[in-house]
């Protein structure tokens, strides 16, 4: 039975994983990781480690492939085009040295003597993993801590708009904006005051920029 | 018959070498992430295999600890490709492969 569940999940998460690497469009790949994440889960589960599955669903599932699926939104990917494999020659070689590699790993695995058994333990259960989070295991728990407060500032960082527009960006007619004089802090306003535009032009002229601005309106 | 635990390693090292290829052939930086993302999975099959195989929970832990640092890498490395787009209106690694703007 154990058997059965491992190939239909093994197989399972090999399928998507192959189909990750084989599809053109990002979504699809996207969709078909959400596939490995959950048979990978589903394999956590059969090794007796359901803390560590339900974290994989809500983490890597959850919030890992929404962010990413809201990126892939976000920016309109458009799907890959085929390009001609610039390494083609290397293919054979390429199959030679994977079965030579395939054969060793395979020795090695099959060689392993004696081969351990899964038997019930309570290593897996949430308690267990809480109780050596907060003892023996504390400090790469709080650096943890100090890793995630770095991503956020980074994230921030990275994701912040400068003051200065690229030359192809484009002003949303109706937003706000402010002219250049009133952002820089060292003129003489105290409270900078917003202005409403109409159109893109117009948002272009408040904000100086001398580059002409596409006739979209 | 019980799945042994060098299926699970087995399994383990086709995901990876799966994700080493789709980084390699891979030209969009998104799935080139997404593929990462994949190796890192393998590999946490691989730690919670042996500690459930070896009654240990640090591997859990370990599992844990780079759930973590994938969410971390998540949050900034689409950063990083929000940036790249933004200044290349783009997202192939060809386009990309001089770092200055």
């Amino acid at each position: 039975m154990l058997v059965l569940l491992f190939i239909l999940f093994g197989g399972l998460a090999i399928g998507c994983a192959v189909n990750v690497v084989a599809q053109r469009n990002p979504l699809y790949c996207a969709i078909s990781l959400i596939g490995v994440f959950v048979s990978l889960a589903s394999l956590y589960l059969m090794l007796a480690a359901p803390f560590i599955a339900a974290v994989q669903i809500i983490v890597y599932a959850g919030a890992i492939m929404v962010l990413v699926v809201f990126v892939i939104m976000l920016l309109n990917v458009e799907q890959e085009e085929r390009r001609p494999i610039r390494i083609g020659f290397l293919l054979p070689a390429a199959v030679v040295l994977a079965a030579i590699l395939i054969g060793e790993v395979a020795f090695f695995l099959w060689s392993i003597n004696p081969n351990p058994t899964l038997s019930p333990s309570d290593i897996g259960l949430t308690s267990s993993i809480g109780t050596n989070l907060f003892t023996a295991y504390l400090l790469p728990f709080e650096i943890t801590s100090i890793l995630l407060l770095m991503a956020i500032v980074g994230a921030m960082t990275l994701a912040r708009r400068s003051g200065v527009l690229t030359p192809n960006a484009r002003v949303i007619p109706g937003a706000q904006v402010l002219a250049g004089s009133e952002i820089d802090p060292t003129s003489s306003h105290e409270v900078p005051t917003t202005l409403t535009t109409g159109s893109t032009t117009e948002a272009a002229r408040i904000l100086e920029i001398s580059r002409r601005t596409p006739d979209r309106e | 018959m019980e799945p042994q635990l060098s299926w699970y390693l087995a399994l383990s090292a086709l995901l990876f070498t799966i994700g080493v290829v789709g980084v390699i052939i891979k030209r969009n930086v998104i799935a080139m992430f997404m593929c990462i993302e994949l190796m890192l999975n393998a590999v946490n099959l691989t730690f919670v295999a042996f500690a459930s195989f070896f009654r240990d929970v640090t591997g859990q832990l370990f599992v844990f600890i780079v759930m973590t640092v994938a969410a971390a890498e998540a949050a900034v490395g689409l950063g990083i490709i929000i940036a790249i787009f933004r200044n290349r209106e783009s997202l192939d690694v060809d386009d990309a492969s001089i770092l200055k703007l």
